[in-house]
Parts: C-alpha cells; sequence; structure tokens
C-alpha cells in the first residue's frame, strides 16, 4: 500500500542531509534509515523535517535507530523545521536526549 | 602444566577477561559482540580458524555471523542441541572443539573451534579460559538483552504517555476548527498516530438518500476501496443532522510489518470518534445560536421600520379629536394606522392588518405605506385606489399574505366621510344618541386576489358629537389566560360606556381594559386602534 512518503539526501562533506515528505511510518522510517546505510562515515544527519507533520512510534523506533547507528561511528542526529506536534511527540519519546533540534538546516550545519 | 603455573597464568588474565566482558557490553547489536567475541577468541587460542554461528529457536537453521565460511552438514551436525555439555572437545579432528552455548532469549551460539596457529591441541589452560570466556559471552548477552528489554519497556512507556498526550490534545485540536475537512483531516492524522494505523479514511452519506456525499483519507492520495478491503482494519459510526459518519483504519504497523488491531486502539478509535462528533455537534449548536441572534436582529430591525411608519403624532383637525395607538406584539407584527393631511381640510384615516407577523409583515406595511404616499395624492376615487393597491400588494406578496385594510377620508367642514373597508374588522360609527353603525363596505383584503373583483364604497356624515372607532382585530381577539377572547360585545360596550371621555383618556382606558381582561396571558397580536369625534 502507498503511503505517500518521498525524501530526497544531499551530501556535504561528511554531513548527510535528508528532506522528508509525509508519513514517517514503518515505511518512511526504513527509508530513512535506508538512506543513511547508503553513506558510510557520515558524523552528522541533519533530517529536515518540514514537510512530514504525522510520525508514528514505528516511524520513531526508526528513528531511535538511526541514532544508535550514527552513535556507534561518534556521529550525531539533528532534526530540523519541526512541526510543534513532532517536536512535542519527539520530547515525551526523549529523542532530544540523544539527537538535537535546530530551526533551520543552515543553522544545523554550524 | 602445573597448578600453581595455571592459577598464576589465569590471575594475570583476569583483568584481560574483565576488558573483554566491557568491550562486549558496549556493543549496540548482537552482531556487533557477536564480532566482539571472535576477536577475543581468536586473540586467546591464537587461530583464525574460529567460527561463530547463531540459531534464533531450537528449530530454526543455524546461520554464519562474521563469516564467508561455507559449512558442510557434518559440521553442522557437529552443534547437536543433544550434547550433555555445551563444550565438546576432540583429538585429532577438523576442531579441537565444538560449543553450543544456549542463551538467556532461548536462542543459541554456535562456536566451531579449528587448529591453533602452529598447529597444537587445547591445553587445560585453553579450555579453562574457553569456559571463563563462555562465562562471560553469556554474562554480557544477559546484559544486552536486558538492556534492550529496558529500552523497549521505556519505549512502550513513553508510548503510552504520548498517547495519552495525544488523545488530550486532540480534543483540544479539533474543537478549534470550524472547516468540516481540515476537522476530518486532522481528526484521522490523529487515530493513525495514536493507533500506528498505516491509513484512515472517513466516509460520509446522505442518511435519507444513501449516497456517499464524501470520502477523505490519509495519507491524502490512497484510494479508499484500498482501505476497505484490507484484511485489518476496525471502523466506528455515528449519525449526525442526517448524515453518517464512518472512520475506518487499516493495517496497524509494527517493525515487522502488519498485524491485528487490538483492544485499546478500538477505544482511541471510539474516543476520537466521540471527540470528532462533539465538535461537529459544538459547530451545529454554535451556528444556530448564531442564526438566532441574526434573526433577533432582523427582527428588531424590522420592528424598529415598523415603529418608524406608525405616526408619532397625529394631525390636528379643526373641531374634531383624534387619537391612536399601536402596541406591538413580542413578535414583529403587521397593524399599521395613520392619519394623512390631503390638504383643504380633508383627511384619510388608515387601519390595516397584514396577515402573520416577522419581517415579511412589516415590509408589506412598509409597501403600503409607500403607496398611499403615492397614490393620496391624486386623489382618486377610494374604489380605484383600493383596486391599485390590490394590484400592488398582490405582487408583493407570497400566496398566503395580505392585509385587510380600512380607509376613511374626512371632510371636516361638511363631516363627511367616504369609506372603502378592504376585509377589515368594521369601523364603528357611535351617533351621538347612542345608535351604533358597523361600516363593511368594501371587498376583499388587499392582495388576496387579483380577479378584477371591484371594490365599492360607502359614504356616511359625521355630525358632531358622533365618534368613528377604528381598530384592528388585537382587540375584540384578545385571550385570558382560559383562552377566551375579549370579544366584539364587550369592545362595543366599552365604547358606548366610555363615549363621554376625550380621545386619549379613552383609548388609555381600552387599552387597560384589554390588557386587564387578559391578564397573564402573553399578548398574541398587535393592539392597535384609533377614535375620531367631532366636537
Amino acid at each position: 500500500m502507498s503511503t505517500e512518503f518521498n525524501l530526497i539526501s544531499e551530501l556535504h562533506d561528511k554531513t548527510l542531509i535528508i528532506k522528508t515528505e509525509g508519513y514517517i511510518n514503518n515505511t518512511g522510517g526504513e527509508k530513512i534509515v535506508q538512506e543513511l546505510e547508503k553513506h558510510a562515515n557520515i558524523n552528522k544527519l541533519v533530517l529536515n523535517l518540514e514537510k512530514s507533520k504525522v510520525v508514528n512510534s514505528i516511524g520513531i523506533s526508526h528513528l531511535i535507530e538511526v541514532i544508535e547507528k550514527l552513535s556507534q561511528t561518534n556521529g550525531k542526529l539533528v532534526f530540523t523545521n519541526l512541526d510543534p506536534t513532532i517536536e512535542k511527540t519527539f520530547s515525551i519519546m526523549g529523542l532530544f536526549q540523544f539527537a538535537e533540534k535546530a530551526d533551520s538546516i543552515e543553522s544545523a550545519l554550524k | 602444566m602445573e597448578k600453581d603455573s595455571l592459577v598464576e597464568k589465569l590471575t594475570l588474565q583476569s583483568e584481560s577477561f574483565q576488558e573483554g566482558f566491557e568491550i562486549l557490553c558496549k556493543s549496540f547489536t548482537f552482531d556487533e559482540m557477536a564480532k566482539n567475541f571472535l576477536h577475543l577468541l581468536r586473540g586467546n587460542f591464537i587461530s583464525t580458524k574460529i567460527y561463530l554461528l547463531y540459531k534464533a529457536t531450537k528449530d530454526s537453521d543455524w546461520k554464519s555471523i562474521q563469516s564467508q565460511e561455507k559449512f558442510s552438514d557434518d559440521d553442522l551436525s557437529l552443534l547437536s542441541l543433544n550434547n550433555p555439555t555445551p563444550i565438546k572437545y576432540f583429538r585429532g579432528e577438523k576442531y579441537n572443539a565444538v560449543v553450543v552455548l544456549p542463551l538467556s532469549d532461548f536462542s543459541f551460539l554456535g562456536i566451531l573451534i579449528g587448529g591453533k596457529l602452529g598447529g597444537g591441541e587445547l591445553n587445560d589452560f585453553d579450555k579453562i579460559t574457553l569456559q571463563i570466556l563462555l562465562q562471560v559471552f553469556d554474562s554480557a548477552h544477559k546484559s544486552f538483552i536486558n538492556q534492550k528489554n529496558e529500552k523497549k519497556l521505556i519505549f512502550e512507556l513513553n508510548e503510552k504517555v504520548l498517547q495519552l498526550n495525544n488523545l488530550i490534545d486532540t480534543g483540544i485540536e479539533l474543537s478549534k476548527y470550524e472547516n468540516q475537512k481540515i476537522l476530518f483531516e486532522i481528526a484521522l492524522g490523529r487515530i493513525v498516530i495514536l493507533t500506528n494505523a498505516s491509513s484512515a479514511l472517513i466516509i460520509i452519506s446522505d442518511v435519507q438518500n444513501n449516497i456517499v456525499e464524501n470520502q477523505i483519507t490519509f495519507p491524502q492520495n490512497i484510494w479508499p476501496e484500498s482501505i476497505l478491503s484490507s484484511p485489518h482494519k476496525i471502523d466506528s459510526f455515528f449519525e449526525f443532522d442526517n448524515m453518517s459518519y464512518r472512520i475506518v483504519l487499516s493495517e496497524k504497523e509494527t517493525r515487522g510489518g502488519t498485524t491485528a488491531f487490538n483492544d485499546l486502539d478500538e477505544m482511541l478509535l471510539q474516543a476520537v470518534t466521540r471527540q470528532v462528533h462533539a465538535s461537529l455537534e459544538n459547530d451545529f449548536l454554535l451556528k444556530q445560536s448564531l442564526e438566532k441572534e441574526r434573526i433577533e436582529k432582523e427582527l428588531n430591525l424590522a420592528a424598529a421600520i415598523q415603529q418608524k411608519i406608525i405616526p408619532e403624532k397625529l394631525p390636528k383637525i379643526a373641531g374634531y379629536q383624534l387619537s391612536g395607538i399601536n402596541i406591538p406584539s413580542r413578535e414583529v407584527g403587521g397593524d399599521y394606522y395613520d392619519c394623512f393631511d390631503l390638504g383643504e381640510g380633508k383627511y384619510a384615516l388608515i387601519m390595516a392588518d397584514v396577515a402573520g407577523k416577522g419581517i415579511s409583515a412589516a415590509l408589506l406595511v412598509s409597501t403600503l405605506n409607500a403607496a398611499l404616499h403615492a397614490y393620496l395624492e391624486f386623489n382618486l376615487p377610494l374604489t380605484d385606489l383600493a383596486d391599485k393597491l390590490n394590484k400592488l400588494i398582490y405582487k408583493a406578496s407570497p400566496p398566503d399574505k395580505y392585509i385587510t385594510f380600512s380607509i376613511i377620508v374626512l371632510e371636516s367642514d361638511s363631516g363627511t366621510l367616504d369609506i372603502l373597508n378592504a376585509g377589515h374588522n368594521p369601523a364603528l360609527l357611535l351617533r351621538k344618541d347612542g345608535t351604533l353603525e358597523q361600516i363593511e363596505a368594501g371587498g376583499i383584503g388587499l392582495g388576496m386576489l387579483d380577479l378584477g373583483i371591484p371594490y365599492s364604497g360607502q359614504t356616511l356624515s359625521m355630525n358632531p358629537g358622533d365618534k368613528l372607532f377604528l381598530y384592528t382585530d388585537g382587540i375584540p381577539e384578545a385571550m385570558n389566560s382560559a383562552e377566551e377572547e375579549y370579544s366584539d360585545e364587550r369592545m362595543i360596550s366599552f365604547l358606548k360606556e366610555n363615549s363621554g371621555q376625550l380621545v386619549d383618556e379613552f383609548i388609555k382606558l381600552i387599552v387597560e381594559d384589554v390588557k386587564g381582561y387578559a391578564g397573564e396571558a402573553e399578548q398574541s397580536d398587535d393592539i392597535t386602534s384609533m377614535i375620531l369625534t367631532r366636537e
């Protein structure tokens, strides 16, 4: 079943920028993990969720997997352009203990 | 090997075992832990021919980990779960030792230990070292599983807190939106988060005609049919304001695929459905309240228009006394009275009552007033005037609306009364000697029919001491709490008994009498009257 999820990515040195669009569920979460796995030696992943307004807990479990994978190489995850509802969701799920947030991609890259 | 020497070597190694345990415990994944363990084994036994295999359950196949080595059936047959001890040692075989280590999560770690670099079999120290390393791995694995379970528990706890928080937020958020499409989109987005549904659908149908009016999905580009045909789905339903609303969720997601929804999901769906229902009801009631407010404002405006039309002061007629009153009922009524000064000592007394109340009645009164202002200037015969007014009101009013109308043109010098009554209550002319004449000449009410039925008039003379009384049905038909009418008889008696009163006083007294008769009963119609006395 189509779940209307798309992503695009850009690599800047050792920083990977992923922009998502649509529902971050099992399918969406898997695609984010797969995109990270395509790139070796990443020390920062910037995940722009400006066009993703809904994320379920299965999607969150994939994001936790992303955080764990990055931790293995001392990398970090930075969320940007978060919808207030998603920001609250991540906060409750404890993601900001292990990942950062920024207002924009530019500030995440600093 | 001497016992003392063995103890000495193991003591020296103990720090290395501790370090190995710490490395294993830092592993993020089982594969990473296995890889680190393999390094430990190879380092301790100075061998590259050590292989790890993993069996997830007792019925699953062995899978090689951290190696591309292919194992024969003979190799795998060595890894029997039925071995009496976890470790089996061999002499002069392909492998020096074979281990099947049961793990705390009911999986198994298989180890095949080949020859050491430079040859040689495992000595006592190696065997003790292997025992200790297996203990180290088992402890590290237990710690790994505990950490994994702890993470899972924390995740599930946070998920429950999130669900509760989402449910509260959903109620608040859904109450904000008047636009139904946005309301449904937000509700669907929220319920998929709460239940981990893959997709959701709301079907809105017209109950009476059994027609689907709209279908909204989340995500937006999914075919409703694909949701409805899903093997795993739950739904909820409610009806409101002749529409039915069915919310369907499909395919509860897990990391491994999809599964059936559980009781909690059903409860969450019902809770969000109730919130959507309440939001629609609140919106409906708010709109009703605003509509009521709008109608009340219109009625107040209509009442204000009507009160502007009713004259504040009647003209002074030399040799006559004239007084009139209009007391509107709670709703905007359609009573109207006036006295036009036509010049040259002529006056037109008007009494009218529109069938019905409200804005349409007020507008018809306004139309009649405007038409009278226009036509009376031309000094038309009353029958022609009534005919023109009839045609005008017929065109301007809905089929159930008409006006009962009475006009009396007084020539003040002579006392001549030119009278026409179009379906209105008869005017009463009380002669000085107490004789009463009821004047009914005229025709049908204005705007009832446009069939060219001619109106007829009547001419009378008003002498000094005579009284002319005009009224609407709000006086004789005023009811008391027993629903008994004031009646024409009582009104006529009152007129006769109070004929000596000045006109203003008479009007005041008859209103008091009617209100006194009605008592606590609500005034159901306008009370309007006018009296003319020739001095």
